[in-house]
């Protein structure tokens, strides 16, 4: 017995070091790079820790109490009720009331929100719309309901940028975001003290700076997933976050329905996939992801370009403008795309739409954000202009709102895509959220030497 | 126009047409060597950039053999062909075109498709012609490019080392400004390109009508190394289309102003793809400013030097001209004078030319001239005294023979008695004062011919004159010498100016010189006419006539041809006439009459 238990004492002992090692440690700052801005919408990386919604999803997409600590709903979820939750403070220190959330909403939404009315009630807020809102918890979980501080205390306006979330800002200089850890935050304190967010960095030099310990988190672009597990780099892959979809106008050359689906059926999604996205994104016709629904195969991904031509019937489409949101593998895709409607017989240029000059074709990804299949529906087709509502949750219901909205071929998903980052190795605990965002405020950083 | 003006015109002409000939054949020749030798020029940089074309090709081609070695792409071949996966190798073709440093460069699969693409990323999966022509030198061909563009590149195509089945690179540079400014050339040498506006499609048709009928001239497509062209690019339009047309090297001369020395020496180089047909043409020019500069300075020196001597050839012509026609002045004026009746004329004899033979014979001949003149003078004078004292001694002799008797018989008459003397004296005085007063008469004649008045010259008209004469003989004529007297006398006035007296007295004694010389009747016509800008007035008679040496002698003075007569008649008739300004002339022939023919001055009406 006394063996066993020496035995069992050294184990114990030779193990209390690496438990020690894996305890998450309060304190240091957490370096991170990006490449763009980080107030940006949506998912700009600097929002989800200095804000807070009134819901969070969880891992698997579920709504999650937040800065509200419950919700109903009655009249078939025309009308929601959230309860907020009591003694959270802005990081000013004015606490956070129903007004407040009430003034930050109707700035973050001031048209086409999926209510119709925002008002407050006691602690409570109480949203009312015109139809049913069967999926408001999971939508105000997104990026762009965080809830900012923007009532006016003594007639003067606070300063931007405040919220409730586990960081707090302290500064921007030279390019460095400096967040500070909030102690008093209803979430409770961040294992880090500080955060700096070096921004528009280029991502070659964020990989450079990770790799001489300059960086604890850099961006790894999803066309660049493989290169950076070839460099042996720690890389944080996320389930599909974001759609890549060709937004197509039901306007003026391509009003005709026939002409917008010869341009569905003449994309080869595949080969932007594999190729251009190297794999790591799914080629998809479907609005929601096949691990969310389980019937996106039900979409036809293949390219079909007899059957585009077919469509076309012939007509001499004019000259058609494309635009793409972002650059590198996403201007790729458009020269990508261009190339393929020629060989259908449409003649699309691409053009910088620098703004907001609309083009006919425009390429873009979309957070695939509300966590459940009908609030992504919902999320997703809401950002092009037009909503597309299941009847309710059951996933026939959600097939046909997306057949529905897809049939309209005003908006062509072309790829599934990740979010990826790389992360040093002094970061401990770091994951990514429901829409593939870090969470840093559940990391912590190990001491250097 | 003097013979000094003559002389000095002929050399001047002479002269200027010698330099004008030799100039003209200075710049002839003159331009034939600038052109031959702009021509070597212009071909000595062509070649010089044709080498450098050929060197810049060989460049492209070594590029892309050093990348189809390299450790890189052979294991980016290894693994295509291994895995059959090529996406991972989506921007390799980019990667290895910056270090290459080339423009353009593909990645194409085993199985004839792009991999990788540096100018068109997005164009992989699709297949790639070009990749049959691996191993070949570099060639020229247009590239599809995102933005709708086609430039112009010199492309090679070469396998991957040992990757089997294949895998190729096809590497090119953009035939562009920026590789014309890359290429050496010579100072002073300029290029440009002019790419036609067409796409690969079009550029791989085989040539033919499709490119005569499409190639139209575009002045944008045609850059220089700094972008634009010397000049502007529609000096350059001929040539280009020219080349393009023929698919020939052209070379010609670009005037790019007005002046001469703006011009360039342009030589159009098509560039042509597999088919043969032109993609584009490269211009190399060479500014022609210094040859024309210096040949406009030979020129305007050759002009000077032609000017210069023409002028010098001018005043040397003046010079000889003044030296050769001087003598032949003198002479000319010395010969007026002779003609002028100034015998003593002399020329000064300088020399032993021509020109002073000539001027010594002339002297020589007045000198003689003069002295014949002397002679002649002098025996006239002895002729004239000769024929004086004949007809004096004639003269004289007939009344002294009567006074010789007369006073011989009064010498004889003394014996007799008183009453026959008495009648002897009578008849003695009478006779000797009736041979005085012969005498008389006939010293008055020679006196009055000595004293002939000078004439007074009034504007009188010849018919009055004639017509009076007509009006004193003609009744004595037809009564006592049953002449007829005829008048032919012209309708219009005939004006003069004349002594009225004296003309009709030179008229009155050629009438009764016609009256004597037709005693037994006859025909004596009396005529006047104008006569240019003469009066002439004839007197004919059909006399016996007079012989060749009677009309010779017939004006002389005491010349006659009558028994009685003094020789003073026709010589005073020679004198009046003379005294107006005309002449007397006579026209006869034995037996067939005489005519005398006076001509006077007309007097303007």
């Amino acid at each position: 017995v006394y063996r066993r238990f020496a035995i069992s004492c050294i184990f114990a002992l030779c193990a209390l070091p690496v438990a020690a090692r894996t305890r998450p440690h309060y304190g240091g700052t957490l370096h991170v790079e990006i490449e763009g801005d980080p107030w940006q919408r949506p998912n700009g990386i600097a929002r989800r820790l200095v804000f807070d919604g009134l819901t969070a999803l969880d891992a698997s997409g579920v709504a999650q109490s937040a800065l509200a600590t419950g919700w109903e709903s009655d009249n078939a979820d025309h009308r929601w009720q959230f309860h907020l939750r009591p003694g959270v403070y802005f990081h000013d220190g004015s606490p956070l009331t129903s007004t407040a959330v009430v003034q930050a909403l109707n700035l973050d939404c001031p048209a086409n929100c999926p209510w119709a009315s925002v008002h407050a009630v006691g602690s409570t807020v109480v949203f009312s719309g015109d139809s049913p809102m069967p999926n408001l918890p999971a939508l105000l979980a997104g990026d762009e309901f965080l809830i900012a501080h923007t009532l006016t205390t003594d007639g003067k306006m606070p300063s931007p940028n405040i919220g409730t979330g586990p960081f707090q800002l302290t500064s921007f200089n030279n390019g460095v975001l400096a967040l500070a850890a909030n102690e008093i935050c209803w979430q409770g304190r961040p294992f880090t003290d500080a955060v700096e967010i070096r921004v528009h960095r280029a991502v070659h030099d964020q990989w450079l700076d990770l790799s001489i310990g300059r960086a604890d988190v850099v961006e790894v672009p999803v066309e660049m997933v493989r290169q950076a597990q070839l460099q042996r780099l720690t890389v944080l892959v996320s389930p599909p976050a974001l759609l890549l979809a060709l937004q197509v106008t039901d306007s003026g050359a391509l009003a005709s329905p026939m002409l917008r689906a010869a341009i569905a059926a003449s994309i080869d999604r595949r080969a932007l996939a594999n190729v251009i996205f190297q794999k790591q994104g799914e080629a998809t016709a479907s609005l929601l992801p096949q691990s969310l629904t389980g019937f996106a195969f039900l979409f036809p991904v293949d390219r079909d370009l007899n059957k585009a031509h077919e469509l076309r019937g012939g007509l001499n489409a004019p000259s058609l403008t494309l635009s793409e949101d972002g650059d590198g593998a996403m201007r790729l895709a458009a020269q990508r795309i261009a190339l393929n409607l020629k060989e259908a017989g449409f003649n699309a240029q691409e053009v910088n739409a620098g703004g907001a000059q609309r083009t006919d074709l425009m390429l873009r990804t979309i957070p695939l954000e509300g966590g459940e299949a009908g609030a992504v529906l919902e999320s997703v087709s809401r950002s092009v202009d037009t909503a597309a509502i299941a009847a309710d949750s059951s996933l026939p219901s959600v097939y046909k709102a997306e057949r529905n909205f897809l049939d309209r071929h005003t908006l062509i998903p072309l790829v599934d895509l990740p979010r990826a980052y790389a992360t040093g190795a002094r970061v401990r605990d770091l994951g990514l959220d429901a829409n593939g965002i870090p969470e840093l405020a559940s990391a912590s950083v190990e001491d250097t030497p | 126009v003097s013979l000094r003006q003559r002389l000095l015109l002929l050399f001047s002409l002479t002269v200027a047409a010698a330099v004008a000939a030799v100039a003209w054949t200075v710049l002839v020749r003159i331009r034939h060597v600038f052109e031959l030798r702009d021509q070597e020029e212009t071909s000595l940089f062509v070649s010089q950039f044709q080498r450098e074309f050929q060197h810049r090709s060989a460049e492209v081609a070594g590029a892309v053999d050093r990348l189809s070695t390299s450790e890189r792409t052979r294991g980016m071949a290894f693994e295509i062909v291994q895995s059959g996966d090529a996406s991972p190798y989506l921007t390799e073709a980019k990667t290895l075109a910056e270090d290459a440093q080339l423009d353009f460069l593909e990645i194409v699969g085993p199985d004839g498709n792009v991999v990788s693409s540096a100018q068109w990323p997005a164009r992989f999966g699709y297949p790639e012609p070009a990749v049959t022509r691996a191993g070949e030198a570099a060639f020229l061909k247009r590239e599809d490019l995102p933005d709708g563009s086609s430039p112009l590149g010199l492309f090679a195509v070469r396998p991957i080392r040992g990757a089997e089945p294949a895998v190729r690179l096809i590497g090119g540079k953009r035939l562009d400004q920026n590789f014309l400014g890359d290429l050496s050339v010579a100072p002073g040498m300029q290029l440009a390109l002019y790419s036609e506006r067409q796409s690969s499609a079009d550029a791989n048709k085989v040539p033919g009508a499709a490119q005569n009928s499409s190639a139209s001239f575009e002045a944008m497509q045609l850059v220089g190394t700094n972008g634009d062209v010397p000049g502007g690019a529609d000096h350059y339009k001929a040539l280009i289309e020219a080349a393009v047309k023929t698919g020939q090297q052209m070379s010609g001369i670009v005037y790019l102003t007005a002046r001469r020395e703006d011009s360039l020496s342009a030589t159009a180089i098509p560039l042509k793809n597999e088919t043969g047909r032109v993609l584009a043409v490269l211009i190399v020019a060479l500014s022609r400013e210094g040859m024309v500069e210096a040949q406009q300075q030979i020129r305007a020196i050759a002009y000077g030097v032609a000017s210069a001597g023409t002028l010098l050839a001018i005043v040397c012509s003046l010079w000889i001209a003044a030296r050769v026609s001087r003598p032949i002045e003198l002479l000319a004026h010395a010969a007026e004078e002779v003609a002028s009746g100034n015998w003593d004329v002399r020329v000064p004899e300088r020399g032993h030319d021509e020109v002073s033979v000539l001027a010594r014979s002339f002297n020589h001949m007045t000198e003689r001239l003069a002295s014949q003149r002397e002679q002649l003078v002098q025996s006239e004078r002895v002729a004239a005294w000769r024929e004086l004292a004949r007809r004096l001694a004639h003269e004289l002799k007939n009344p002294l023979f009567p006074l010789q008797l007369t006073v011989e018989n009064l010498v004889r008459a003394r014996a007799l008695s008183t009453e026959e003397f008495d009648e002897v004296f009578r008849e003695s005085t009478a006779t000797l004062g009736m041979e005085i007063a012969n005498l008389k008469t006939i010293i008055g004649r020679f006196s009055d011919f000595s004293k002939m008045p000078k004439p007074e010259l009034e504007r009188i008209d010849a018919k009055d004159v004639i017509e009076r004469v007509r009006s004193l003989y003609e009744g004595a004529a037809s009564r006592e010498a049953k002449i007829d007297f005829e008048m032919e006398i012209a309708g219009q006035p005939m004006p003069m100016m004349a002594d009225p007296e004296l003309l009709h007295r030179a008229l009155s004694n050629l009438v009764l010189n016609a009256m004597d010389a037709m005693p037994n009747g006859g025909k004596l016509t009396v005529s006047a006419r104008p006569q240019g800008t003469n009066i002439e007035i004839r007197v004919a008679d059909t006399g016996e006539g007079l012989t060749q040496e009677e009309c010779e002698r017939l004006f002389t003075p005491y010349y006659t041809t009558k028994q009685h007569g003094t020789g003073l008649g026709l010589a005073i008739v020679q004198s009046v006439v003379a005294d107006h300004g005309g002449t007397i002339a006579v026209e006869s022939r034995t037996g067939s009459g005489a005519t005398f023919i006076i001509t006077l001055p007309r007097s303007s009406a």
